[in-house]
């Protein structure tokens, strides 16, 4: 960023000014004097390294016209070779004056979103550490409310392509409606399979009675993308209509959006690389009724896959409040995305995603996360997106076929609301399969699949009342007290009466 | 890139005699255990990491260098290293 980054280029250029005298002095090095030529090179290493800092001070002190406290402590001896910086402005900071600074920093502007008033994503051009770049625009405080680093992931070596057999070993390949595996769905009904206790379900056959899904309601699955040809799944994944524009954004460009985001890669349609996210689309919306696979809870919706975490599993959250800022940009323009589910998350808080959840639910868009697989107290230990107190947040912990907590879930009378079936649930996978997989990441497509449903029954609830519907028609369990605070594990059926 | 057991400890190995600056015949292996780990950032993401929820299946490899013990996390598809000096790092995948 800026001349103080620019520093360190000149930094690189006092080195090859100072070292080529001492090409030139190597030369007539020997073994008596090696020692005096390494002392040497190390005073003038050291020296110019000072000279950049030195500079990057001065242009700290000059950005912002503000006053700078403790630089010293900010400057991080870490190094993010890809820093990207959340930064909220004040309002009344326009769009132009933002780039005016970036530019005179080094820095360009990466994303606006749109969503969230002055909020931008900027990139750092000079490979500065990004905690170093956040301070600096904390530190203009007369035009900055917040500066968050995002968070990058650094390879020693770049990851090669998967083979198709590969993603198929890692998958596994392994109404009543006539959907052949529906029997292994105890989490939609439960008949004791495998040990479990009939009735710890979701109640999903009484809930069909009433409504299968509707294709006017639009979840988005904001993952790994989704495999939006399986065969269990492409009936019912969202296609954007012709009503509805492309998606470009200034900053990124056109975008292949036709069934769906990928923030991973803008030109590349949301296909999934991983699994997970094909995983949390099948749970929501695997057609049911099929004579094929599974039963979602919805036999008929939209699911819209919006891809931000990579082929690992995981992601920025940068990328994933582009993402949701893509949701909202979306319902805006037309499209009913009344729900996203969030499969994911980390111990890390960000203002700015929680300002981009936050519009989403400005936007009606219910938002269910993930509660965290750590067995852990989120009321002690935040967990996040989960936690974020927000009236369109949902957090969701996992249950077993037993109606027990699970031992990986995690908790909290504060901050987690409901529970739901996460453990060896069977659901769609790469490639056309199937397989089992536990944690909350299945848990929350419950939640977010049973919204749905209700949705297509009662399309104009308000998210607050479809909140309070989720929460209200939980089956009250002894040993969810004091553990969520519903007191209780989702139930469709329950849910879909007024 | 697919890891094995095998290969996910000598490229750990590796790592760490390259973060350490010593010989990786000064490195040794504490213990290897298969492990499930609560995340597909196998527990140790990084600063701003957001990791998907569920439960996957690795090896948890701890390695010993000049008296300390070293976390490694690896699955089929990825190597990283837990801890190390207050942050985690990924390594491979």
């Amino acid at each position: 960023m800026s001349a103080a980054r620019r520093a360190g280029s000149n930094n690189h250029f006092i080195l090859r000014v100072t070292l080529f005298p001492m090409r030139f002095w190597s030369s007539k090095m020997n073994r008596n004097n090696i020692w005096i030529h390494i002392t040497i090179a190390v005073v003038v290493v050291t020296i110019a390294a000072v000279l950049g800092q030195i500079n990057r001070w001065e242009k700290s002190l000059r950005v912002g016209d503000v006053k700078v406290v403790d630089t010293m402590s900010r400057v991080s001896a870490k190094h993010d070779p890809a820093a990207d910086v959340l930064i909220k402005f004040r309002p009344g900071v326009s769009l132009d004056r933002i780039r005016q600074i970036a530019s005179r920093n080094n820095d360009r502007l990466d994303d606006e979103i749109e969503a969230v008033n002055g909020l931008v994503s900027l990139d750092d051009m000079d490979d500065a550490d990004a905690s170093v770049v956040a301070a600096q625009y904390s530190r203009m405080s007369d035009i900055v409310l917040y500066a968050e680093v995002n968070g990058q992931v650094s390879l020693d070596d770049p990851p090669d392509s998967y083979s198709k057999q590969d993603l198929l070993e890692r998958g596994g390949v392994n109404a009543k409606p006539n959907d052949p595996d529906f029997d292994q769905q105890w989490g939609q009904d439960n008949t004791g399979q495998d040990g479990g206790k009939p009735g710890a379900d979701i109640d999903s056959l009484e809930a069909w009675k009433t409504t299968q899904g509707s294709k006017d309601v639009v979840v988005a699955v904001l993952d790994s993308g989704v495999d939006y040809k399986h065969v269990d799944l492409r009936s019912n994944i969202w296609i954007r209509p012709d009503s509805v524009p492309a998606y470009y954004d200034d900053e990124l460009g056109e975008f292949n959006d036709e069934v769906g985001y990928n923030g991973v890669e803008p030109l590349s349609d949301p296909m999934d690389d991983n699994g997970h996210g094909t995983h949390c689309a099948g749970i929501i919306g695997a057609e049911g009724d099929n004579d094929e696979g599974i039963a979602g809870i919805n036999w008929n919706v939209q699911v819209m896959p919006l891809k931000f975490l990579g082929r690992g599993g995981f992601g920025t959250t940068a990328d994933a409040i582009k993402a949701i800022n893509y949701a909202i940009d979306r319902k805006k323009n037309g499209v009913n995305l009344r729900v996203i589910n969030a499969s994911w998350g980390s111990t890390q808080n960000s203002k700015a995603l929680e300002d981009t959840i936050r519009a989403a639910g400005d936007a009606g868009i219910l938002f269910v996360a993930a509660a965290g697989n750590n067995g852990t107290d989120n009321d002690k230990r935040p967990h996040f997106p989960s936690n974020y107190d927000l009236p369109n947040v949902l957090s969701v912990a996992a249950t077993d076929r037993t109606d027990a907590l699970t031992s990986f879930s995690n908790f909290g009378i504060k901050t987690v609301h409901i529970a739901a079936p996460g453990r060896d649930i069977e659901s769609t996978w790469l490639g056309d399969a199937y397989r089992d997989a536990s944690g909350t990441s299945m848990a929350a497509p419950h939640v977010a699949g049973v919204a749905a449903l209700i949705l297509s029954n009662e399309p104009n609830l308000t998210v607050a009342q479809l909140r309070e519907r989720l929460l209200k028609s939980v089956d009250k369990l002894p040993n969810m007290a004091g553990k969520v605070s519903s007191g209780g594990r989702l139930n469709a059926a329950k849910a879909l009466e007024n | 890139m697919k890891f094995t057991k095998d290969s996910a400890i000598e490229r750990a190995k590796q790592d760490l005699a390259k973060r350490l600056g010593v010989d990786e015949n000064e490195i040794s292996q504490s213990r290897v255990v298969d492990r499930e780990f609560s995340d597909m950032s196998l527990g140790a993401a990084p600063d701003g990491e957001m990791a998907a929820q569920m439960l996957v299946s690795g090896w948890q490899i701890v390695l010993s260098a000049g008296g300390k013990e070293y976390d490694y996390r690896a699955d089929k598809h990825q190597l990283r290293l837990h801890n190390f000096n207050g942050s985690n790092y990924v390594i491979q995948y």
